[in-house]
């Protein structure tokens, strides 16, 4: 069994198993993670993109309050008296209304030119001041009238502002009279932004020069906010993705604010780490069951191929008798009975040539045995046929005659004669027969001139003539053996009919059978049916038949139609 | 096995090629002349405001890097060659001038409105803040007349109980020390304080404040600024101006030589003297304005009150080894 062949057989067919259900799947799950990775940063950049445009609509808010709320209040008359008489609740009213729907953003406070704080939408700290020469007021009193916004130091202050906004009051004329102040509180901007952004995301407000203004967790302002514009001020790109997180980063044009959204990556290390951890448990599986599956089909494909072999090298050695059991009804299960059977073919087939060359020999040594000390015999018949001549003996002459010449004719060396031969050779013994039966009979013979050369194995006519005439014409008045031969297509058909007794029934209508022969009885015919297959197949030989023409036998000899220079081989 | 080779070949690029497209900068980075590099010394919550309100104002992104004066002054120095920095921000003008190779003589535009006491004859440094040693005591342990002058230290009650820092790494504690030379003569004074100290001497000067207010020390040597947020934090230290004789070296900001942004260097020396931001310094900062234009706030004594001695900034610079040498042989250290 442990043929290399089927080892390298197995291990090929086991790295086409590994090949066609590794590589699908190693390819189908690095497209998988790939396609929902980048699912997963469009759907991320959409939200991003989502949210801080609600988040910018929301500081849209912001920014407007303070150009519609310094109109209104600079359209006010009490305005120009507001900041000499205090506590006048009628310019309170004016801040609130100038203010309305847009209290949830800040406190909103009026400051006179000395930046003390007059009235203001929250609680009043008397004496309260902001600096005229710093800050947001200074920045509000230099802007030209524009509405400024400051951030405050302290990003993750809750008590301080974190933004104020600015901007100048000024009368008709054009001539300032105080500041109308907004205070961002961290409680402002948490309800400002509360369900705009995703409960796992973070954002930060950096103000124009990248200083946190607010963070939606204090880390993002102490760590976060530095980081970003140290990457800006280096000339990188600030919130460039990192392994946890991914930032969106927009400008509040208005406001000059700008805001960092901060995900987290859906994609992280760990989880990339999982997916690989997951797909190599796949391929561990696709291995197992490669091996699982191609194991027993390499065994059912190499054991049979193996068995195989084996029996080609048994019968290399000229063993016949080997069989290969077969497993199933597949083509290798074909295969293997149709080596058996081939086998089996060759083996009745040897059985054959063994048996016909035994037959053969056997055949050889009865004419051998016949030859028997020929030419004494001959020598003999000729002294027989002189003694009679001299004794005027004319048939026991003729009789010598004839006998020593057939008995030449048999030891002659040669196989084949031509049919004239023959023909001639069978009136020698015809001749004897009609002295030995006192003239009982008629022969005849009927041969064509160019049939008179074909060659027949010699001593094939006597054998069926004597069986006529010794089991036939016995008693048979006016008895005729009739010889005649015929061209029947490539063949040569020589009939021998008799007007006697006939065959036995069992041998009419047939050819001549073997196994029925060869005790005695018609062993002459037996020899020539054998001769004549042996020398041309199974399909020549002779055929025994009732004469057509009446009572007697018809014994037809078929052999191939050869002339004398074709019968050399 | 070439197929598969072909294949991977062409899947690489799918299964690789989606990484992360960089955006383009944002519009917003600033460009070279919109820039300066600040070191400063300073505290965040002084240098803070100070810097937001000068971006506010001149649209300048301003990169601070912090730390102790020492070793900003160091790495400047290692820096001469190719400086980073266009500002330093913060450090006694005498640390500043023993660094003068650093910097480049600018003369800021209002200097005219400072007080005179407070220019640089050189032009090396420009003045931020007036800031003259003082005495503490912890007011629950220490009567007031007690402790009126350098002298005082020297009475046995306060003997191992006096807070100073160690002048090699406390600039503060230099200047002092040398005030107290000014004051009453190197020698015996060098000897007195020292015995006084009984060896003992502080890491810092934060500390000094610390181990008064928590009574560890019954009297500490620091600057007028630091005791008076103390006191404004509402720790138990009362501050006295020595009545022999107190210094008021200023601290200050200069010019980087070779700096990279010098235009918007010299607008924010401009910067932190003009009025808007020397106010501040006395409002906010507990600190003396060193424009004569501003008065000290009005709790404070002013400055021609007091007794000052004829602070040699020079001779301090100078004379800062051998001065630092003999302090530690006297305190039975072997120098360095």
């Amino acid at each position: 069994m442990n043929h290399p062949q089927s080892h390298s057989f197995r291990s090929r067919l086991l790295l086409s198993f590994l090949i066609a259900s590794l590589v699908p799947m190693i390819i189908c799950s690095a497209l998988l993670s790939q396609i929902s990775r980048i699912q997963m940063n469009k759907q991320m950049e959409a939200d991003a993109q989502t949210q801080t445009d609600h988040i910018l609509t929301a500081l849209d808010r912001v920014s407007g309050v303070l150009p519609g709320s310094t109109l209104m209040l600079e359209e006010n008359p009490l305005l120009p008296r507001a900041f000499s008489s205090r506590e006048d609740t009628r310019v309170n009213n004016a801040l609130f209304l100038a203010t309305e729907g847009s209290r949830d953003l800040a406190d909103y406070s009026l400051y006179d030119l000395q930046g003390r704080q007059c009235y203001s939408t929250g609680s009043v700290t008397p004496g309260s001041t902001l600096p005229t020469r710093w800050g947001v007021l200074y920045a509000a009193a230099t802007s030209g009238g524009e509405p400024v916004y400051v951030a405050t130091t302290d990003p993750d202050s809750s008590e301080a502002p974190l933004l104020q906004g600015a901007q100048m009051l000024k009368n008709a004329g054009g001539e300032p009279l105080g500041y109308l102040v907004m205070d961002i509180y961290r409680r402002n901007f948490q309800e400002l932004f509360a369900g705009k952004y995703g409960s796992s995301n973070g954002i930060l407000l950096l103000n124009r020069y990248w200083h946190p203004v607010y963070a939606s967790q204090s880390g993002l302002s102490a760590e976060l906010a530095p980081a970003l514009r140290a990457q800006l001020l280096r000339g990188g790109y600030p919130g460039a993705e990192t392994e946890e997180f991914r930032y969106q980063i927009q400008e509040h044009q208005p406001t000059g604010l700008y805001l960092v959204l901060r995900q987290p990556q859906v994609f992280t290390k760990s989880t990339m780490k999982l997916l690989r951890v997951a797909s190599l448990f796949c391929v561990l599986v696709g291995i197992l069951i490669s091996a699982a599956l191609c194991l027993p089909l390499s065994r059912r494909i190499s054991q049979p191929i193996g068995r195989l072999l084996k029996a080609f090298s048994r019968l290399e050695q000229d063993d016949l008798d080997v069989h290969v059991s077969r497993d199933g009804e597949d083509e290798l299960g074909q295969l293997a009975a149709g080596f058996n059977h081939m086998v089996q073919a060759l083996k009745a087939n040897r059985q054959e040539l063994v048996e016909n060359q035994r037959e053969l020999n056997q055949a050889q040594v009865r004419m051998l045995q016949a030859q028997l000390n020929p030419h004494f015999l001959c020598n003999t018949l000729d002294t027989m046929k002189w003694i009679s001549k001299i004794n005027h003996v004319p048939q026991v002459a003729l009789m010598s005659t004839n006998l020593a010449d057939i008995l030449r004719f048999c030891i002659s060396a040669e196989e084949f004669v031509p049919l004239a031969r023959e023909v001639e050779v069978l009136n020698r013994y015809v001749e004897i027969q009609k002295i030995r039966l006192s003239d009982q009979f008629t022969f005849l013979v009927s041969l064509p001139e160019e049939l008179a050369t074909c060659m027949v194995p010699k001593m094939i006519l006597q054998p069926i003539v004597e069986n006529a005439i010794l089991h036939g014409l016995e008693g048979v008045p006016d008895s005729v053996i009739q010889v005649c031969a015929e061209q029947d297509g490539e063949d040569l058909l020589i009939t021998v009919t008799d007007n006697g007794h006939g065959l036995p029934r069992e041998m009419i209508g047939r050819p001549y059978k073997r196994e029925s022969a060869p005790t005695g009885h018609h062993l002459g015919l037996y020899n020539v049916d054998t001769i004549l297959k042996k020398h041309y197949g199974a399909r020549y030989g002779l055929y025994l038949d009732s004469n057509p023409a009446g009572s007697g036998a018809r014994i037809r000899a078929r052999l191939p139609l050869r002339r004398k220079e074709e019968s050399e081989c | 096995m070439r197929k598969n080779a072909l294949l991977l070949a062409l899947l690489l690029p799918l299964l690789a090629g989606c990484g992360a497209k960089q955006p383009e900068p944002l519009a917003c980075t600033p460009g070279q002349e919109q820039r300066l590099v600040v070191y400063t010394s300073h505290k965040e919550e002084v240098y803070t405001p100070i810097i937001r309100e000068f971006e506010e104002r001149t649209g300048i992104w301003v990169d601070v890097v912090s730390g102790g004066t020492n070793e900003l002054l160091q790495r400047l120095q290692q820096e001469a060659d190719a400086p980073k920095a266009d500002v330093m921000f913060g450090g006694g003008v005498e640390s500043l001038e023993s660094y003068q190779d650093c910097f480049s003589p600018y003369i800021c535009r209002e200097a005219a409105s400072i007080s005179q006491q407070f220019q640089s004859e050189s032009g090396c440094w420009t003045p931020f803040s007036a800031l003259p040693v003082v005495l503490v005591y912890n007011t629950k342990l220490v009567a007031p007349e007690a402790l009126t002058c350098w002298k005082d230290l020297e009475s046995p009650a306060f003997w191992g109980k006096i807070a100073f820092a160690d002048p090699q790494i406390s600039g503060s504690s230099y200047t002092a020390l040398v005030t107290r030379i000014q004051a009453g003569g190197e020698e015996a004074c060098l000897t007195g304080l020292c015995a006084a100290l009984d060896g003992k001497q502080l890491d810092s000067s934060g500390a000094v404040l610390t181990a008064v207010a928590d009574g560890s020390c019954l009297v500490g040597i620091t600057l007028e600024e630091t005791a008076l947020q103390h006191i404004a934090a509402g720790e138990d230290i009362a501050l006295v101006y020595p009545s022999d004789g107190t210094s008021c070296v200023p601290d200050g900001s200069a010019l980087i030589k070779g700096a990279p942004h010098s235009e918007n260097a010299k607008r924010f020396l401009d910067f932190t003297v003009s009025a808007d931001v020397q106010a501040l310094v006395g409002e906010r900062f507990c600190r003396r304005a060193v424009r004569a234009d501003i008065p000290a706030d009005s709790s404070l004594p002013p400055l021609s009150d007091l007794t000052l001695v004829s602070y040699d900034v020079e001779w301090a610079s100078k004379n800062r080894d051998r001065i630092l040498s003999d302090w530690a042989f006297l305190l039975g250290e072997v120098p360095a």
